[in-house]
């Protein structure tokens, strides 16, 4: 027996090559200690020129009114409501991988809750700027904070789904951003340490990562009070990532419009965004392994097992479709039937069933192995993935709005260019923001990384 | 009753099984005596007491299937007893024939003159309809029984010896398994329960059937194991761990069926359909607004607030006891979910609810255990099996 | 060095997590209490090793919590019901219903700060200065080191026994840290 356990843990290595702790801080600080080569620099300066346009368009377009984009009546709600559920969808990964898969012990995600994490982050910041330009008026935003105010006694909303979503989302952010920080402090002390004030600019760094560290030095009961926390962040950020996709499910389950009203929601929209994280967190961390040579420590068990989560998540949001289509008929209401019915063979089927192809069925190929542990295949499945649930978001908006009650007030809705360039901008924005991460921060959490790999010598510690 | 620790098998325990048995066959033999004397209230009894069982039993299916899926090491020791919990499932489908005759008693749509009547019930016929249910209903047991025969037995297989090939096969059954019992369950949840109030729908009610369920059985794995530690069972292998991993998970699952519960409510409250509306306000009339608030208080905030608190978890006694409330807190959930739709103007409870529940579960509790005690009790050949005996929460 | 130079204390190094284990375990029952242990991640079982007791953080997270909830709960309350009364869908001015998204955030919002900064504060960070940072040996805590450190405020803490003790029980490199 304890031949068999000894065999299979081989077959299971976290971490591959006969590493030591010290080639595991070295792999994963290079990034940061070595100044970027030029595909960076490319990559870089396109991601920064989109996101310049996405600027200039979100400039234009406050500054010159609603007016510019596709948005009309009765499609009121168009590109920037889709943009950002897509995003606050995508941001939905990185919590999920370091709490929930924390809290359900699976070892896997330490090579890459840190950018997923990352990512997550620079996902909600960029959702986070829709709604504030969707009203229009940004400069009257802070109206939504509740604060005893000057015109007179006015109070937001609380009984609106929107306000809900200002709670949620900066809640999620902030605790997101400090989930991340917390994590990264015993790795900014990795990266301050291994620097030798040899001129002006190390001097620099060193005061920096001595700052970003926060004086950790790694004593066991520091590690005792930090891992209480990490325990705690977790279990709490585990109800958080279930809640904030459910209130943003609440923006259109609240209401009585058919295909939006339906009570299957909350749990769908979270099972969708589980599934787009993991698509995005595969479209990145397949180029960031190959490029930064990371693949002993993102591994193809790594990228199978993303593949796995979002096989079954694909199958269940397909579910989620077909459960709505059923109570669609089994409802008996013909509005609803009708919604539905037009979804699929009315003006936008095509929008329908590029989300169902990419949602539904391409994910289906990862029952093979072959697919499935091919990173080649994967990133081609994963960009399949995003563009199947950001289509997912534009045919529940859109269908369910473009054919009211009233016949008479039936209309299209067409993306102008500035809705074009607002979204395209939006990648530029988050691209660029993962691009500074990865060489700044170390891109694997370096700390909970050792904690999993199988030391020679040492005994009784770790798993 | 004795316990051999070194080949973890029990022996001479078919008396409690015999136990059992005739304790169900008398709880039936009493349900039945309900039937003589309410039909209509011994049909709502029963197909609380079965829907209850029937949960219990899924959710021990589906949390097999998921340690499979996720490679769960610390579950190992109690996987034997959750997989034989899955045995009673043949049983429930024979129980299940009963119902068949109620369907007049139970369900509005299997009158063909109320139909007649009705826009809405004709559009659906060609679903609620007394044949297809029947059909589904074979379907889904086939399904279920079909998973829960070929986990066990692979299971089984491994204890002469452990091959890859062994935990290959659970996991490749587990995968799709998983699947078709989301949309078996699913579907099973809105036959059964749903359809009772024919006009009345929600996309999110088989997740709460299934979520419920889900809740039940780790209540119940920590009865079972609790109960047989007092006989000696297993005492050194089960430590204070797991009863503290299992009361994480009950805690977790607390909160994930109100989420499930609040979102069906919620929606249905905020938006104020009429049709939508009344399934609650049926839960809202008379003493049954009581019955909505135990749920509420009794579900949720009192588990929360007790199983929040770490010492709880790790105290068998005190996890058993909250263990037992929630199964009854499950059972009420049922109660609450069938007989607003026979007992409209308030709660009538009657001595039929206890008579059926302990009859089904008379029989539940047999067939669970002449299973169990038919092979070792843990899956002695597990390569994970001494991970799982020395596991530890962090 | 100049005349104010201070010591701080000794640290020791050991060669794995098991090596550190088993030192802090002998580091207790030797009677030491100001001394620690320094890894480059956490190691299981070092808690029980060292004696420490469990930490608090978990309860200043639950009372944050709950006083966040309520202090949400009571925000939605008053400005709906008392300060700014408006019917809104039909629905009553507490619609509790309502409320539960905003009160939720808030608690988990106010749980989450109230952890970390018990975190912070138990561990006595963010700080800028540590004495141990005069040891050049002692950076390699991060990467691959495993150290123990016994502070010169400990009452057993003695230069020449400290000293020995900790290479009697495997310690290499040990080092009496000072500094300005």
């Amino acid at each position: 027996m304890a031949a068999a356990e000894a065999k299979e843990l081989q077959q299971l290595p976290l971490v591959l090559g006969d590493k030591k702790y010290d080639n595991v801080t070295r792999d994963i600080i290079a990034p940061v200690e070595t100044f970027p080569k030029k595909l960076w620099w490319i990559a870089f300066s396109v991601a920064l020129t989109v996101f310049g346009v996405h600027m200039t368009a979100i400039a234009v377009v406050v500054g010159t009114g609603l007016g510019l984009l596709g948005i009309n009546n009765p499609v009121g709600w168009g590109t920037f409501i889709i943009n950002f559920v897509f995003w606050i969808g995508i941001g939905h990964a990185g919590t999920l991988i370091s709490a929930v898969l924390y809290v359900f012990r699976q070892q896997w995600r330490t090579a890459i809750n840190r950018s997923a994490e990352a990512m997550t982050i620079f996902a909600v910041a960029c959702a986070g700027i829709f709604p504030n330009i969707h009203v229009g008026r940004l400069w009257f935003i802070f109206w939504a904070m509740p604060y005893p105010n000057e015109r007179g006694v006015l109070w937001p909303n609380f009984r609106s789904p929107l306000v809900w979503d200002v709670f949620a989302i900066s809640t999620y952010l902030t605790i997101s951003l400090v989930f991340w920080y917390a994590g990264l402090v015993p790795d900014f002390a990795s990266i301050r340490d291994r620097i030798k004030e040899s001129d002006a600019v190390q001097k620099i760094r060193k005061s920096v990562y001595s700052v970003l560290s926060l004086g950790w030095v790694g004593s066991t009961r520091a590690w005792a009070h930090y891992e209480a926390m990490a325990m705690i962040l977790a279990g709490l950020s585990f109800p958080l990532v279930l809640s904030v996709h459910s209130i943003v499910s609440f923006d259109f389950a609240t209401s009585v419009i058919p295909g939006w009203h339906t009570t299957i929601f909350p749990p769908y929209f979270v099972i969708g965004a589980i599934f787009s994280g993991f698509g995005m967190v595969l479209t990145l961390l397949i180029i960031m392994r190959e490029v930064f040579h990371f693949q002993d420590y993102i591994t193809i068990k790594h990228l199978e097992n993303m593949a796995k989560v979002t096989m079954l998540t694909g199958s269940l949001v397909g579910l989620a479709y077909s459960t709505e289509f059923f109570m669609a008929w089994y409802s008996g209401s013909p509005f609803e039937g009708f919604a539905f019915i037009n979804r699929m063979f009315g003006p936008y089927w095509w929008a329908y069933w590029i989300m169902v192809s990419c949602n539904v069925i391409t994910p289906q190929l990862f029952w093979f192995k072959s697919i499935r542990t091919n990173p080649t295949l994967l990133w081609i499945i994963s960009i399949f993935v995003n563009i199947g649930m950001w289509f997912e978001r534009y045919v529940i908006v859109v269908t369910s709005l473009h054919r009211d009650y009233l016949p008479s007030s039936w209309d299209m809705y067409i993306m102008t260019n500035w809705d074009f360039a607002i979204l395209i901008g939006s990648f530029g924005m988050f691209f660029t923001l993962f691009l500074l991460f990865v060489r700044v921060f170390p891109a694997i959490a370096i700390a909970e990384i050792k904690m999993v790999m199988k030391s020679p010598g040492a005994k009784g510690f770790g798993h | 009753m004795k316990f051999d620790p070194a080949t973890y098998k029990i022996t001479d325990g078919g008396k409690f099984g015999r136990i059992m048995l005739v304790t169900g066959l008398i709880g039936l033999a009493l349900a039945a005596v309900g039937f003589a004397v309410d039909r209509e209230h011994f049909f709502f009894a029963y197909l609380t007491a079965f829907t209850f069982w029937v949960t219990i039993a899924l959710g021990a299916l589906f949390f097999v299937m998921l340690q499979h899926l996720t490679s769960s090491t610390w579950s190992v020791v109690i996987r034997r007893i959750v997989e034989s919990l899955t045995a009673p499932l043949p049983w429930l489908f024979l129980l299940f024939i009963p119902l068949l005759f109620g369907l007049h008693q139970l369900y509005e749509w299997s009158h063909a003159d109320v139909v007649a009547a009705d826009a809405v019930l004709k559009a659906k016929s060609g679903f609620l309809n007394p044949t297809f249910f029947t059909i589904r209903a074979v379907v889904y047991f086939a399904v279920w029984c079909g998973l829960a025969h070929f986990l066990y037995h692979a299971s089984v297989a491994q204890d002469s010896g452990h091959r890859e090939e062994h935990r290959k096969r659970m996991r490749t059954l587990s995968a799709p398994g998983m699947i078709i019992f989301v949309i078996t369950t699913t579907f099973a949840g809105w036959d059964w329960l749903m359809s009772l109030d024919p006009h009345w729908y929600s996309t999110i009610f088989g997740v709460y059937f299934f979520s419920g369920g889900l809740w039940a059985i780790l209540a119940t794995i920590v009865i079972v194991v609790a109960l047989l530690q007092r006989r000696g069972v297993l005492t050194k292998e089960i430590t204070v761990e797991h009863y503290h991993d299992l009361g994480k998970l009950l805690f977790g699952f607390t909160i994930f069926w109100t989420y499930i519960g609040f979102s069906q409510y919620f929606l249905q409250w905020y938006a104020n359909i009429p049709e939508e509306t009344k399934w609650y306000l049926n839960r809202w009339v008379g003493s049954w607004k009581a019955v909505s608030m135990v749920i509420l208080w009794g579900h949720f905030v009192l588990p929360f607030g007790i199983l929040i608190f770490r010492g709880v978890k790790r105290s068998p006694r005190l996890l058993m006891i909250m263990a037992v409330y929630c199964v009854v807190m499950h059972w009420v959930d049922h109660y609450w979910m069938a007989f607003p739709t026979l007992n409209k103007d308030g709660v009538h409870f009657s001595w039929i609810e206890i008579a059926a529940t302990v009859g089904i579960g008379g029989i539940f509790v047999w067939a669970f255990w002449t299973k169990f005690i038919s092979r070792a009790v843990i899956p002695v050949a597990d390569p994970h099996l001494n991970e799982s005996i020395n596991f530890r929460n962090m | 060095m100049s005349a104010r130079t201070q010591v701080y204390g000794m640290i020791a190094e050991f060669e794995s997590p098991g090596a550190l284990l088993s030192a802090a375990e002998k580091m207790r029952d030797a009677g030491y209490t100001t001394f620690d242990c320094h890894s480059p991640f956490p190691i299981h079982g070092m808690d029980t090793a060292m004696g420490l007791k469990r930490s608090i953080v978990g309860y200043v997270a639950g009372i944050c919590g709950l006083a966040g909830g309520s202090f949400g709960l009571a925000l939605q309350w008053w400005t709906s019901v008392v300060d700014y009364p408006l019917v809104i869908s039909g629905k009553p001015f507490f619609s509790y219903q309502a409320f539960v998204p905003v009160t939720f955030a808030l608690t988990v919002l106010c749980a989450a700060i109230g952890v970390v900064i018990a975190m912070l504060v138990t561990n006595g960070l963010p700080r800028l200065f540590h004495g141990w940072f005069y040891s050049s040996r002692f950076t390699r805590f991060s990467n691959d080191g495993f150290f123990v450190s016994v502070e010169v405020g400990d009452k057993r803490y003695d230069p020449v026994k400290t000293k020995a003790f900790l290479e009697s029980i495997g310690g290499t490199h040990v080092e009496v840290v000072q500094g300005e």
